[in-house]
């Protein structure tokens, strides 16, 4: 075969992943390596943009510019008595739209996520006597806010990406953090307007199957989750900002003395003289580092407090510490659900009993019991 | 809160003659607030015998919500076992429960050289010299596998952190493993040892010429040492208001925190001399 023949067939062999994106890229077979290449690195997500800093062009802007409005105070108290006497008489949930259709839940089922905030770490103890580290986040006052079927969601301009190859599946819009609507403006409290709830400061979407289905108003607890379940959380790492080839992508750098000029944490070399002659897109510098979007897949859930709305999970997530994360069912296989979870969510019994307050994993340790003996 | 003790117990509480609850957490009432009630503030003292009820100070990490489980968490623990008052210098016993020892049970005693951490992380460590060998044990106060910590000695001593006595005489580090329990003649204040303690020659595991210690005997070293300690030494940290705001919890917060939990803390200090009174009574 000639040398033009073997190279028209290594570049049009692709690579196909679902969901990622298709690049050219060269045949990767071991021996063509020491031909053709000195180096691999993975370079698919090096032309992605990770973070901007700015929302994407189809929301509305949500900030009111703070104007020194110069109200009396007489005034600013009745605007306050609208807001509270517009918002008063909605109840959360309304009457005629909660007539859930009681569906199934089979293993299939996607149910909803929730939005919480990670409030610190605390260390337990489970009944061996093994120390564990767990992540406390605290589930703030989520509701429904809209659920948008999927046929409808596959023509939007992210589900059509995410459903390109597959059969489309329903989205909720979930809302959490209630705030003044004064700082928000008029168009975004208008998406809150059909609901009739405080608008909310945060938002976000959840994949839901058909069957998994929340009228909107419907709130959200910690009680959405079970004890001993896997969970995966998603959220934004800590932003370390602009940092060095060290600790951006622990590099050795170079010697702390012998004699070292001025060469203790650079990169060193970039490239070879040879193939290519250039830098290879994706070669690894200074830069932004965090920030960046991030899963922590498979956390188990310890400990659930009903009272508080707190859930204890083992591990860490990603983010620091009084950040917004989200919460929802893992899908990781074999640690999905076996048994119905509360499904669609939990909804605290009629018959008024509280639910227990604080609920615990059998594996764990319970502060108030007696000291364990080996 | 005390009063209502005093109605209940007032006999028992006359023939006792150093009774902790008279003289030391001597809870003060504030002048009522607007409702008319009396709001119990929490001795000042509290902030040196229950240290680990103070977050970290750190303002990024912090957030009220996590402290209060927390806390109730500390309380849950507390209740079950009795974590004493202790300080830096106090010789301690603490039993925990070990599947390797022959007994299941391993007891360690030991002078305690250091503390810290917060919440349900607070650890302190014991030192004792054992067959001329010096071992250290870290414990962690909250973890379920400690059956039991006594304080044998209840004192504080010169410094806050004790860790020179690693590069003492190890006579100063050594403490009877059956040592018994040393009674107070004065229960109201902690008394403060101003031992001396003599180094070993050098070399030592830190300059312990830069670190102002109090407790420990001139250390004759060549004027060099001191010299290169003043050159060190940051003397304007004492003056650096900021420095000092951000290390520590201001006095509002810390007020709220030991009002919330010191009626917890005394009902259980309550029950827990009740018991022994019993238990005394029974045994006359």
């Amino acid at each position: 075969m000639s040398t033009l023949g073997l190279l028209r067939t290594l570049f049009n062999s692709k690579i196909v992943t679902p969901n990622a994106i298709q690049l050219q890229s060269l045949n990767r077979s071991p021996f063509l390596v020491g031909l053709f290449f000195n180096h691999e690195q993975v370079r698919t997500m090096s032309r992605v943009k990770r973070r901007t800093t700015h929302p994407p062009y189809w929301h509305v802007l949500k900030n009111n510019q703070r104007q020194d409005e110069k109200i009396s105070s007489d005034n600013l108290r009745f605007v306050r008595e609208v807001i509270q006497d517009k918002y008063k008489n909605k109840s959360p949930i309304k009457g005629s739209d909660l007539d859930i259709e009681k569906k199934e839940w089979d293993p299939k089922t996607k149910r909803s996520g929730v939005i919480a905030r990670n409030i610190g770490v605390q260390h337990m103890w489970e009944k061996d006597g093994k120390k564990v580290v767990c992540t406390v986040l605290h589930v703030l006052d989520n509701h429904v806010i809209r659920y948008v079927p999927p046929e409808e969601y596959a023509k939007s301009i992210i589900g059509a990406k995410v459903f390109r190859n597959r059969k489309p599946l329903g989205c909720l819009v979930v809302g959490a953090e209630a705030a003044n609507p004064d700082r928000f403006t008029r168009q975004y409290c208008s998406l809150f307007n059909e609901v009739g709830l405080l608008p909310k400061k945060r938002l976000a979407r959840f994949i839901v199957t058909p069957n998994a289905v929340l009228p909107p108003c419907t709130p959200l607890t910690a009680g959405h989750f079970v004890v001993g379940q896997a969970v995966d959380v998603y959220g934004k790492t800590i932003d370390y900002g602009f940092q060095g080839v060290v600790k951006r992508w622990g590099f050795k750098g170079g010697p702390a003395s012998h004699g070292a000029t001025k060469f203790h944490r650079r990169g060193g070399t970039i490239g070879t003289g040879r193939d290519k002659a250039r830098v290879w897109p994706g070669q690894k510098m200074p830069g932004h580092m965090g920030s960046e979007r991030r899963f922590c897949r498979g956390l188990k859930i310890v400990r659930i407090n009903m009272k508080y709305n707190v859930i204890y999970v083992k591990g860490t997530v990603p983010g620091p510490t009084n950040s917004i994360v989200q919460i929802f069912d893992t899908l990781l296989p074999r640690r999905k659900f076996t048994e119905a979870p509360p499904h669609p969510t939990y909804f605290p019994p009629e018959d008024g009993t509280l639910p227990q307050e604080d609920i615990w994993d059998s594996n764990m340790h319970v502060f108030g019991s007696p000291s364990i003996s080996v | 809160m005390r009063q209502l003790f005093a109605n209940r117990t007032s006999s028992i509480l006359l023939q006792e003659k150093c009774d902790e609850a008279d003289e030391k957490s001597v809870s003060k009432q504030k002048p009522g607030d607007e409702s008319g009630n009396t709001v119990v503030v929490a001795p000042p003292e509290f902030r040196f015998m229950y240290p680990e009820f103070l977050p970290d100070p750190a303002m990024e990490r912090r957030n009220r919500l996590k402290e209060k489980l927390e806390r109730i968490d500390m309380l849950q623990r507390r209740s079950v076992v009795e974590i004493p008052e202790f300080y830096t210098g106090s010789v301690m016993a603490v039993t925990v429960a070990d599947a390797n020892s022959p007994n299941k049970f391993a007891r360690f005693v030991g002078i305690c050289i250091q503390r810290g951490g917060s919440g349900l992380r607070a650890w302190f460590i014991l030192r004792n010299v054992v067959d001329k060998q010096g071992v250290e044990i870290l414990y962690e106060m909250y973890c379920p596998l400690i059956q039991k910590i006594e304080v044998l000695r209840l004192e504080r001593r010169l410094d806050e952190s004790l860790l020179y006595l690693r590069d003492a005489l190890p006579e100063y580090s050594t403490f009877p493993l059956d040592m018994e329990p040393e009674r107070r003649l004065n229960n109201s204040v902690v008394p403060i040892n101003p031992l001396k303690v003599k180094l070993r020659p050098r070399p030592w595991l830190e300059r312990w010429e830069r670190q102002n210690l109090q407790g420990v005997e001139d250390l004759n070293l060549p004027q060099r040492f001191y010299d290169k300690a003043e050159k060190v030494a940051k003397p304007w940290e004492k003056y650096d208001l900021m420095l000092q705001y951000r290390k520590t919890i201001p006095a509002e917060e810390q007020e709220k925190i030991f009002s919330d939990v010191h009626s917890q803390l005394q009902q259980q200090e309550f029950k827990r001399k009740m018991r022994r009174r019993r238990g005394t009574d029974n045994e006359q």
